[in-house]
């Protein structure tokens, strides 16, 4: 046989169809949503509670509270304490995992289907009858405060909050989710409950189901266990209040033995709402965001500067940060800044081959089925339409969305969305190795300590 | 059961076809049986600076194009190396078939003549900062390397971890590469898995189109090491720039699908895994001297371990933490545990099972792996009737037997000294 078919790729078959499941939605009396997908694939159902309610409800005296209020509520509910809440899923085969981010707190169960019925029981119990004991919230919190002692000796930790801090101060996003010490030490159990009464009303919440479940029966049993949640007022939201950046600025936080720089690069980005949504996603999956991206090519293909380098939209409820990382050796960290700098530059300037266009395009609009393989994939994009009130059809229109944006519509959101000369530069690192060449950049430098304290002038 | 064909073409290559069309998908897997185990003292973390370089092309694929045909079609891909093995595997929309398979084969087959010394050098850079992140640049990073150096003589090859040493990363030369890639990557050491929407006698056809015309090799070099066992425990305590002081323990145990691994697999989902678990429960909850604590099996093929990690709360002296685990442990020894603890323990076997086959990509790993390790991808079916048939004894027994003073290695974390 001929060797021709390895000279060049093969052809591809004809493409087979896709169809994201269909969705059964509810809405109860009580202001409860309910959004159901099927997926026979598995044994497996994925269960989720969406209460909109994330850190971006802590204020700042609190920071961390929404998230603490989330650990505790597997602390015991109903009749069940936090123990005997543990063995009785594990006699279901129930995972249970709880969590808070930015824009929401989550309550997640997955379960084989032949155990779902009666492991939604205590789902509800915990959704909405948390004990929320005062010795749980000792305990944990002393945890947390361990928690936090220990992300202050991790580079990428001590980086990614001097970033946030610095460009939100120290109001919404300009925290960790889980808080700071002081905040964490000031919570009492009531301020727990307060939170939790406050935010984790129906009117407040969706219940997401995906997997091998019958959509009526569910919605059905959905409806049992929550019709008679009672509603709540809305929950006050504080905006975010970020300062202007005049121009871009170095900032220094030294570890003596350090043998990589943590460096982040940005600026405040954009809302999930954003009518640019779909021209900044390919735009940042081009500059950074997958492997054959410019930013990772580059720093790590071409120059061997780093493990991976990367850039995101953090796309929030309210304008989340736009940041490039990346952790380089000491010796080369002037020159990833540098070429990182760069990047953001040629992007500016509508130097985009059609080729890297198209493959970026393919790529987003392509994977799509890939990452909804499992029930819990499908749940978790149930989610984010419930959360950022996307169109019914989103997901069907998702490829057409991204095969539309075109080279003009990448330059138009690369200008108006990034700003290498209004940045933020943060790194974490050795400064007696790349403090001078650093300032070769010609911008000023501030040496920050780990909780973000200038330093005097050395 | 999963409809599963198995056959072996005539160069070695084992085929392992699961044909599935609930999503319009294909995961191509290959496990290549090779891993740090199987590298020499002095050339530590070749297996895996290999894999690296495996992604920077070959004959028909340029530098770096590896990852584009994949992702400019929708495709996600990558590759990892463990002591015993190395897989690479890639989930492409399923009319893209013959790509993955094009792709895959020419790396097998056309590997060494795009072979240069930049695309080495490159790459070594790109794992020696590799190290950095994850090993030398972050607390307690370097843990898992001193456990393998404590609990594994010098000359047994699960010395040194995956990684390798920065030293012998330099000294890696494009002859080292020439000569490991012509003594393990090929196709008789290779397992092919493909799963999902494709036509059986299709796939087959186009298997033996890609991979049918690479050659095997000539014979391999034999793995004959044996682990020694210890008289006693072995113990460091290390300080370094950590807030917290921090236990490992290594426990020695036989290899994986070996009964006892099976039942310390419960064991350890016994121990830990939710806040009824029992170190979990004594620990942290009740007593309050650890933040967190964690215990697990590895899947490895020359020997087994399992791995105890414990962090001591603001003010406990890793002393304490180290008693109550041994404690807790005794308890499981002279008192049993209950049906329903080892109930609970099976069936989350049972469910992490049931997400491992949910996905194509893991399910095509899982196999890859059983026939790689076992010979035998229907085990796939079966894997779990030895969790299901495991009673209390079982689980007590293996307690009491490997989790010793005499079976184990410690490694302990100090803050040091401000």
């Amino acid at each position: 046989m001929s060797d021709d078919f390895r000279t060049s790729a093969p052809p591809p078959g004809p493409p087979r169809p896709y169809r994201f499941p269909r969705v059964t939605r509810e809405a109860l009396d009580n202001g409860l949503e309910i959004l159901i997908a099927e997926n026979h694939n598995a044994p497996l159902v994925a269960a989720r509670a969406l209460i909109r309610s994330g850190a971006d409800r802590d204020n700042a005296e609190l920071a961390g509270l929404a998230s603490m209020t989330t650990e505790l509520l597997d602390e015991g509910a109903a009749t069940r304490d936090a123990i005997r809440l543990a063995e009785d899923l594990g006699l279901f085969g129930a995972s249970l995992a709880t969590g808070t981010d930015w824009d929401a707190s989550y309550i997640s169960i997955d379960v084989l289907s032949k155990n779902f019925e009666p492991s939604m029981t205590i789902f509800a119990d915990i959704a909405r009858r948390p004990m929320l004991p005062e010795p749980a919230l000792q305990r944990v919190r002393s945890e947390r405060l361990m928690e936090l002692l220990q992300q202050r000796e991790e580079p990428s930790a001590i980086a990614g909050k001097r970033f946030s801090n610095l460009l939100y101060g120290s109001g919404t996003y300009g925290n960790s989710v889980l808080g700071n010490p002081e905040s964490v030490t000031r919570f009492t159990i009531g301020e727990v409950r307060r939170f939790y009464a406050q935010n984790f009303i129906p009117n407040n919440t969706a219940i997401v189901i995906a997997g091998d479940i019958d959509a009526r029966s569910a919605v059905a049993g959905v409806t049992k266990l929550f019709a008679d949640w009672k509603r709540g007022p809305e929950p006050p939201r504080p905006s975010i209040s970020p300062k202007a950046i005049e121009q871009s600025r170095v900032y220094l936080i030294d570890r003596p033995n350090a043998v990589q720089s943590e460096i982040r690069v940005g600026h405040i980005g954009v809302a999930r709402s954003t009518e640019d949504y779909f021209p900044l996603t390919v735009m940042n999956a081009l500059l950074g965001g997958v492997f054959n991206s410019r930013i990772n090519l580059n720093l790590r293909e071409r120059h061997g500067y780093t493990y991976g380098a990367r850039s995101a939209f953090a796309f929030r409820r309210q304008a989340g940060p736009f940041v490039v990382s990346a952790p380089v050796r000491n010796e080369v960290t002037l020159e990833s800044v540098t070429e990182v700098l760069n990047e953001l530059r040629r992007i500016r300037t509508g130097d985009i081959e059609k080729r890297e266009l198209e493959d970026t395009k393919n790529y987003l609009a392509g994977v799509f089925p890939t990452t909804v393989q499992s029930a819990s994939d499908i749940a978790g994009r149930l989610l984010d339409m419930e959360l950022y009130d996307l169109p019914r059809d989103y997901f069907d229109r998702y490829r057409e969305n991204i095969a539309s944006v075109t080279a003009a519509d990448v330059a138009r959101v690369a200008n108006k969305y990034i700003d290498p000369d209004r940045a933020i530069i943060v790194i974490v690192g050795n400064a007696s190795q790349i403090r001078e060449p650093l300032g070769t950049l010609g911008y000023p430098i501030d040496d920050l300590d780990v909780d973000g304290n200038l330093l005097p002038v050395a | 059961m999963l409809n599963l064909e198995t056959y072996t073409l005539a160069n070695g290559l084992r085929v392992v076809l699961n044909e599935d069309h609930s999503a319009p998908l294909v995961a191509v897997n290959l496990w290549y049986h090779v891993g740090s185990k199987n590298e020499r003292r002095g050339r530590t973390g070749f297996a895996h600076l290999f894999e690296h370089m495996l992604f920077s092309g070959s004959l028909h694929v340029g530098n770096n194009e590896h990852f584009r045909y994949v992702q400019s079609v929708g495709g996600v891909l990558n590759g990892t190396t463990f002591f015993d093995r190395t897989n690479y595997f890639e989930t492409l929309p399923s009319q893209y078939l013959a790509l993955g398979l094009w792709l895959e084969s020419d790396r097998m087959g056309f590997f060494l003549p795009a072979l240069t010394q930049e695309k080495l050098d490159i790459q070594r850079e790109v794992v020696k900062e590799e190290r950095r992140q994850r090993y030398d640049n972050v607390p307690y990073g370097t843990a898992f390397e001193r456990l393998l150096h404590l609990a594994f003589d010098p000359d047994y090859p699960y010395h040194w971890p995956t990684i390798g040493s920065m030293e012998d990363l330099s000294a890696a030369s494009l002859d080292d590469i020439r000569e490991f890639f012509a003594t393990w990557y090929r196709p008789d050491n290779c397992v092919l898995t493909l799963v999902g929407d494709f036509a059986t006698a299709e796939a087959k056809d186009l298997a033996e189109q890609y991979f049918g015309t690479i050659a095997a090799g000539q014979s391999f070099p034999p793995f004959d090491h044996i682990r020694k066992e210890t008289r006693s425990e072995r113990r460091e305590t290390f300080a370094s720039r950590v807030p917290l002081p921090r236990l490992y323990r290594l426990y020695h145990l036989p290899r994986m699908g070996d009964r006892d691994w099976i039942y310390s697999d419960l064991l350890s989902t016994v121990l830990t895994s939710d806040k009824a678990s029992r170190l979990e429960k004594a620990l942290v909850y009740d007593k309050k001297i650890a933040t967190d604590v964690a215990a697990y099996v590895l899947p490895t093929e020359a020997t087994g371990m399992m791995l105890v990690q414990a962090t001591a709360n603001a003010g406990v002296a890793v002393g304490e933490i180290e008693g109550a685990i041994d404690q807790e442990i005794e308890r499981i020894v002279v008192d049993g545990i209950t049906n329903e603890e080892l109930t609970r323990a099976k069936n989350r076997a049972e469910v992490d099972q049931a997400h491992q086959l949910e996905n194509y990509d893991a399910r095509a790993d899982l196999i890859g792996m059983l026939t790689t390790f076992f010979e035998d991808p229907t085990l796939v079916s079966t894997w779990l009737e030895p969790y299901r048939a495991a009673g209390v004894d079982d689980i007590v027994n293996v307690a009491r037997r490997y989790l010793v003073p005499e079976n184990r290695v410690t490694s302990i974390f100090m803050p040091e000294a401000a």
